[in-house]
């Protein structure tokens, strides 16, 4: 569905250059879901950015659906791929209406029968007709990220690019959010590539993923290898150490071997 | 048991807006001594306002009442602005969320931390420099001569951190509040800003209230824990036994976290009982 190769960014030149990506390939099946791992400044959200075209590819191949993608980016490609940023609170315009945010993709791409289909998008996303016209400020966290995803979905892409998707949001709205979101990919057959920091949300949501660190792609695990703690990986089994909590170092010597 | 260090007994807050009042604290009451007490919810849960009100931070309109608010045997409802002024951030110190957005950006790093030292201890320049100096060393700085002459927009995220909770431990205080200290930074990094703190804290003997919205690393840090709901304590717990919690948020909040361990399909997610915020 999607295929990265040799994926090289760089801002600025001479003394300003940024090697924001160097040489990150990877490749995800047809309604597969995955995860790029990284801290800030890995490098993970500007893969996504080039991606779509938010960033430029300074070198490298990117392809979605065997076809490499053209600069700028062409309507149909914008039909492929969407994608859902981090803050729901800012990636919604705050004077306009539900309603008025779900019709612009439509009206960009000359679709017909808006009304069933804002109604019918607000329905995937667990949503009732009576948000149709309310303002974002009316909406709570959650329900601004459910919209954000309703927004992408309304124009059926095949390829949901998630940046963050529940960073922003409280634990048991990011439940119900990774819920929605799996929930979606099964009905839908989408193609999911995950941005986040959190490994277990990663995890959850997908099969695969690449582990990043200053813009070089340090490892390439499964899911089910990040759950049984089998990375070879110093990096990520830091990430891994870390995610569990914080531990005292005494305690964690004495824990070691009994994990 | 000995007095404790702060203690504080049906502490409200209110605002009073024009659509109506809202009470963002409602009845909080707990004891501290010198241990690490995390103070744990969800946005709006009124675990902030807690921390500010106990430092007199609570931004007007709002009203702060309480049966007992006392640090130390000092009534803080009752002290005069001048005495509240000398405790705060002499005896009890704040760290924030943002080192981005809590330290001066027009003042070196090494002067915000001279400043903070001499506004409470009588002290040379050159004395507070040498605190500030040992102070950046104590935070792990790898070069602290060379922090102190930065800028907050010169470092990273975690130095900037490391840099507030020199500038808050340097006058030596007795109670530490440290609201959201590591939700800005990664997770490497904010483990290795919390070992900082766990040192200092266990080291000089504070107080310490964490206040954060992340349970499972709270119970890793803390020693007890206050879970607040609607403005309201609804559990308190000893850390090690947040498996045992026995009110429906505390578990709720627990097992809608997606979790390396185990993998549950679909999420959990919390189903909220009005009877919870009565």
């Amino acid at each position: 569905m999607l295929d990265i190769q040799n994926l090289q960014v760089v801002y600025g030149t001479g003394r300003m250059r940024v090697d924001a990506v160097k040489n990150v390939s990877f490749h995800v099946e047809p309604g597969a879901a995955y995860g790029l791992v990284g801290e800030s400044g890995s490098g993970k959200s500007t893969v996504l950015r080039a991606i779509c075209g938010l960033a430029p590819i300074t070198s490298g191949r990117v392809s979605v659906d065997g076809a490499a993608v053209t600069t700028p980016r062409s309507k149909a490609f914008y039909r492929t791929v969407q994608m859902v940023f981090q803050d729901p609170y800012a990636s919604l315009h705050p004077r306009h209406t539900v309603d008025r945010t779900l019709s612009e993709p439509l009206a960009i791409h000359g679709e017909k029968d808006a009304e069933a289909r804002i109604l019918q998008a607000l329905k995937e996303v667990g949503l009732g007709p009576s948000f149709r016209f309310r303002y974002p400020h009316q909406l709570s966290g959650g329900q601004r990220q459910r919209i954000a995803i309703a927004r992408a979905l309304i124009l059926r892409p095949k390829v949901l690019l998630l940046d963050e998707p529940t960073s922003a949001l409280d634990a048991s709205v990011q439940a119900e959010i990774l819920n929605l979101l799996n929930d979606l990919r099964r009905r839908l057959g989408l193609t999911y590539i995950l941005v986040s920091h959190d490994l277990a949300v990663v995890a959850h949501l997908c099969e695969r993923l690449l582990v990043m660190q200053h813009g070089e792609a340090v490892e390439e695990t499964t899911a089910d290898a990040l759950r049984s703690g089998a990375a070879s990986n110093t990096y990520t089994q830091s990430l891994i150490q870390a995610s569990q909590g914080f531990t005292r170092v005494a305690p964690q010597t004495a824990r070691a071997p009994a994990a | 048991m000995t007095k404790p260090l702060l203690d504080v007994e049906d502490l409200r807050v209110r605002f009073h807006l024009r659509t109506g009042t809202v009470e963002a604290v409602r009845g909080v009451s707990f004891q501290l001594g010198r241990e690490r007490l995390g103070i744990v919810g969800e946005s709006g849960s009124g675990k902030s306002q807690t921390g500010r009100a106990i430092l007199g931070l609570t931004p007007p309109p709002g009203e702060v009442t309480a049966k007992r608010l006392a640090f130390d045997g000092i009534d803080l409802q009752t002290v005069s602005k001048r005495t509240l002024r000398d405790l705060r951030g002499g005896r009890i110190s704040m760290v924030m969320q943002d080192p981005k957005y809590s330290l001066n950006p027009v003042m070196t790093i090494g002067e915000q931390i001279i400043e903070a030292y001499r506004a409470h201890r009588k002290a040379s320049k050159a004395e507070a420099r040498d605190k500030a100096l040992a102070m950046l060393e104590a935070v792990k700085m790898r070069d602290p001569g060379r922090v102190f002459s930065l800028y907050p927009h010169e470092v990273s995220g975690g130095m900037g951190q490391r840099a507030m909770i020199a500038m808050m431990l340097v006058t030596d205080p007795d109670l530490l509040i440290a609201d959201e200290p590591t939700s800005a930074l990664d997770v490497t990094v904010s483990m290795e800003v919390l070992r900082i703190l766990d040192e200092l804290v266990s080291e000089r003997g504070m107080g310490l209230i964490f206040i954060s919205h992340d349970l499972k690393l709270v119970s890793s840090f803390c020693d007890r824990v206050l879970v607040m709901y609607a403005g309201r304590v609804v559990e308190e717990l000893e850390a090690k036994n947040l498996r045992e919690a026995k009110h429906p948020y505390t578990q709720g909040l627990m097992r809608c976290l997606p979790t390396l361990a185990d993998d549950v399909r679909p999420l959990p997610t919390l189903n909220r009982d009005p009877a919870w915020a009565l």
